[in-house]
């Protein structure tokens, strides 16, 4: 990792959300770069370089995602299937962001194989907290299983 | 003496006469012989040799046919005694001289009584006397024989008047024969009629034609067939003409063949007698011959069966009762079982109208139950082909007095028709054309009538009051199993609403959950960057952020009022009212009319639309909200328009309506989630997710259907049904 960009995808339709949480990262200097999808479908689109990403065989695959589960076209949870049953990028650690904390959530999640699941904290504070927490661990100490994408 | 004058019987009053005859001719020539001997010496003192050699051949002679007589051996006494006395006869003659002898005269004799003896061959007797008379001239003329004896007057007239006594008394007793043998026949022909008109059967004779025409009926046939005897021979043929129709043609037939055949002529067959009434004859007739073979006549004998055919009838009748009530109880195990096992109407009414029919052999067997509307008995199972087709026309009756099952249904009792072209009430079908009796068992459960059973045969009066009987208990199983299936059906439909207004409330806690949380996270998060902007006096940054927080306040807001507004659409209901659709049309359209001239979209509202019966304001908020969304939608189109119309009527009978528009489209895929909550397709475009949701449960709670046809980049048509108003009669 070193000397190497740090991608993170951020998948979320709250465009709120999305500032808040890349105004976050950037703070911290943790990523490289954050590459914001406000649905599912165009995530998709651009991880299997298709619709409007095709042929775009170099774009750097993300080191993590960081999905929400409510997403408008493609749901987060279909999003999460499609990743972890490609055999290309399963292997990328995929953390659910969200708001839910319904069980059921939590369950599908980790049925579906999502590395982590993360509610996200009400408080700024806690916000910032869980944002640095994320960042130092899949970005830090998390040892990525490819080079580059 | 008593012994010997009593003769045997011969066997027949013909032969016993002539016995009687020989007998008695035989004992007078014996005693006539004796008297001649002891006479002539004195009247005749020459001829008394003559006499004894006369005597001595006459009384053994006559002696010999006693003896045969007595043996039964007529015949022989006969041929014996005649030729006995021709012998006399021509001695008689030859010794007395010739021809001019007065015992000549005793031929005459020997004639009568050859006559007498031999009756179909007189010829020979006189011929052979004739040829004695004659042989006897001849050997006069020619002189072989002279006449030796001189008669003398008082002698040839005892001789005379001797054969005139002979000839009396021959004459007399064959004329005592005569008169008996008729007396004898009289009697015997009064007996045998009176035996033949007394016997318990009828005797006929028909003559050898063809068609066997009557020539005498004895008088029974008045007992038995109520008509008078002279009927039959009047009209020779009378007897064809009163056979029952069902049989006369078989009875001609088989009457032609023996008629060809000569052989014996038997049958079993029905007449009409007398006052219609019809009886069964049993007929057994037989050819009658001559002596020589000859065809006569045809005897025959009539004899009425018709109690023992009732009792065969009966029998019949009682097997084929005990056959059906078997097989009623067999169906009805088989019904209950089906009605027990078979929760589904859909496959139970069927069950039920096969194993009916098949079991009883029915034409046809057709189960209706009343709609919901209870107006009209819908069919829902019929048997055969006849029952498919009009299944498949959606055949229903008017519960009304005009149709058995109309008129049953109305009065909650079976209605028979055992011929039904005499019920007028019946609803005569093209497609069961060969009904002749119908009945119509309500179907009636928990005392309510919910449909009826129609049952029709190809025999007229098919029902009795026992099958009756055992159609309405098939047909109250029927129903209380029907209820049951529907108890059941509605109690599955229970469970499902229940079900899917429990996911529904699980969707409304999770979706209120994230969602309201979701403007909680930003209003803190850039509270917090406020706090940052104001230390760092980035004041840009803090406008920024407090737009932020501001929108995510007004968001929750409309979150919140539409959310209340979800959750009361099925708590209160205003009473529905029938109203114009167009007008409610109307009413939108004008609401929306900023909007819509903001974006320059043309609208179209097409045709008549119907009245429906609706909470006046639900259905504005839903064409409001499919407006505002089509709006919306309407992507980069150049050309506007959106397009609102009725479009016929569902197989409900409910109206049709739709609102369609040129804009973005929705891919398929997504069809299925747009209507569900907080489900957005587009994070770009404004909205909260809800107004779909609320659209669908608005329509639903009307019972009516939303559903929508549109493909990516070829706009959108949103249909949905809503009720009409009951028609007014």
């Amino acid at each position: 990792m070193v000397g190497e960009p740090i991608l993170v995808m951020l998948v979320e339709d709250n465009v709120d959300h999305a500032e808040l949480v890349i105004r976050t990262l950037e703070e911290h200097r943790i990523a490289n770069k954050v590459r914001h999808f406000l649905d599912g479908q165009s995530a998709l689109d651009y991880l299997f370089r298709r619709e409007e990403y095709a042929g775009q065989e170099n774009n750097p695959r993300p080191h993590v995602i960081l999905l929400d589960l409510r997403l408008p076209r493609v749901d987060g949870i279909d999003v999460l299937k499609a990743i972890k049953e490609s055999d290309e990028l399963k292997a990328i650690p995929v953390v659910i962001l969200t708001t839910s904390e319904a069980e059921k959530d939590v369950a599908r999640a980790y049925y579906n194989h999502a590395n982590s699941y993360l509610v996200k904290p009400v408080g700024f504070e806690e916000f910032k907290k869980l944002m640095d927490d994320l960042g130092f661990y899949w970005l830090g100490w998390n040892t990525h299983p490819h080079g580059k994408g | 003496m008593g012994r010997i004058l009593n003769l045997p019987d011969l066997g027949s009053e013909d032969l016993n006469i002539q016995a009687r005859l020989y007998y008695r001719l035989s004992a007078g020539l014996i005693v006539l012989s004796l008297i001649f001997v002891i006479l002539t010496p004195f009247l005749a003192p020459p001829l008394t040799q003559r006499a004894l050699i006369i005597a001595g051949v006459v009384v053994p002679a006559s002696l010999c046919v006693l003896w045969l007589v007595r043996r039964k051996k007529l015949r022989y006494a006969a041929v014996f005694f005649v030729s006995l006395l021709w012998l006399i006869v021509t001695l008689a003659s030859v010794t007395a001289g010739g021809i001019s002898a007065p015992v000549t005269l005793g031929y005459v004799i020997v004639i009568l009584i050859g006559v007498l003896t031999f009756k179909k061959r007189p010829y020979f007797i006189v011929g052979i006397c004739a040829l004695a008379v004659v042989l006897m001239a001849l050997a006069q003329m020619t002189g072989v024989v002279t006449q030796t004896v001189e008669y003398s007057p008082v002698a040839r007239a005892i001789i005379y008047v001797f054969f005139f006594v002979v000839a009396g008394l021959l004459q007399s007793i064959t004329a005592m024969n005569t008169q008996q043998l008729l007396v004898k026949s009289r009697e015997n022909e009064a007996r045998y009629r009176s035996l033949l008109e007394n016997i318990p059967a009828t005797i006929y004779i028909n003559s050898l034609q063809p068609e066997a025409p009557t020539t005498y009926v004895s008088p029974q046939v008045e007992k038995i067939l109520g008509y008078p005897r002279r009927a039959f021979t009047d009209d020779p043929l009378f007897w064809t003409k009163i056979l029952h129709p069902d049989d006369a043609a078989l009875v001609k037939q088989q009457s032609r063949r023996t008629s060809e055949s000569l052989e014996p002529f038997s049958m079993e067959y029905r007449v009409i007698a007398k006052e219609n009434r019809v009886v069964w004859l049993k007929d057994d007739a037989l050819l009658v011959y001559d002596e020589n073979g000859k065809p006569l006549y045809w005897l025959g004998v009539w004899t009425d069966i018709t109690s023992l055919k009732q009792v065969e009838d009966e029998q019949a009748d009682l097997v084929h009762g005990l056959t059906k009530r078997t097989i009623q109880l067999q169906t009805a195990a088989d019904v209950a079982r089906a009605a027990t096992s078979i929760l589904d109407i859909n496959d139970l009414l069927p069950s039920v109208v096969e194993l009916i029919r098949d079991h009883f052999e029915y034409y046809y067997v057709g189960m209706f139950l009343i709609d919901e509307a209870g107006e009209w008995a819908v069919l829902r199972a019929a048997s055969g082909e006849m029952g498919r087709q009009m299944l498949e026309m959606g055949h229903r009756l008017k519960l009304e007095d005009s149709s058995m099952v109309g008129w049953c249904i109305k009065h909650k009792q079976a209605r028979i028709a055992l011929d039904v072209g005499e019920d007028a009430v019946r609803f005569v079908n093209p497609l069961l054309p060969l009904t002749r009796s119908e009945i119509a068992l309500p179907l009636i459960a928990h005392g309510n009538v919910i449909g009826a059973m129609t049952i029709q045969s190809e025999k007229p009066a098919a029902f009795s009051r026992v099958d009756i009987t055992a159609l309405q208990a098939m047909a109250d199983l029927v129903a209380n199993a029907l209820e049951n299936a529907r108890l059941f059906t509605e109690r599955v439909g229970l469970n499902k609403e229940l079900e899917s207004q429990n996911e529904e409330l699980e969707r409304f806690t999770y979706t209120v959950s994230h969602d309201l949380r979701s403007p909680l996270v930003t209003i803190r998060g850039f509270l917090g960057y406020l706090r940052q902007d104001v230390s760092s006096g980035d004041m840009t940054r803090f406008d920024h952020d407090l737009n932020r927080i501001a929108s995510a306040v007004d968001k929750m807001q409309t979150l919140l009022n539409e959310l209340l507004e979800l959750s009361r659409i099925g708590r209160i209901a205003n009473p529905p009212e029938a109203i114009p659709f167009g007008e409610l049309v109307r009413e939108a359209v004008e609401l929306l009319s900023g909007p819509l001239e903001a974006g320059k979209i043309r609208m179209e509202i097409n045709g008549a639309f119907p009245m429906v019966l609706v909470d006046r304001l639900r259905v504005a908020e839903v064409l409001q909200n499919l407006i505002s969304n089509a709006i919306k939608f309407m992507g980069d189109q150049p050309n506007p328009v959106i397009e609102i119309g009725a479009a016929g009527t569902d197989a409900d009978g409910k109206p049709i309506l739709y609102i369609r528009d040129n804009g973005v489209g929705i891919d398929p895929k997504y069809h299925d989630r747009i209507f569900g909550l907080f489900n957005r397709l587009d994070p770009s475009i404004e909205g909260t997710g809800i107004g779909l949701t609320l659209v669908k449960r608005i329509v639903e709670i009307h019972g009516g259907r939303i559903w929508l046809d549109s493909e990516l980049g070829r706009g959108a048509t949103f249909y949905f049904t809503l009720p009409i108003p009951e028609p007014k009669i």
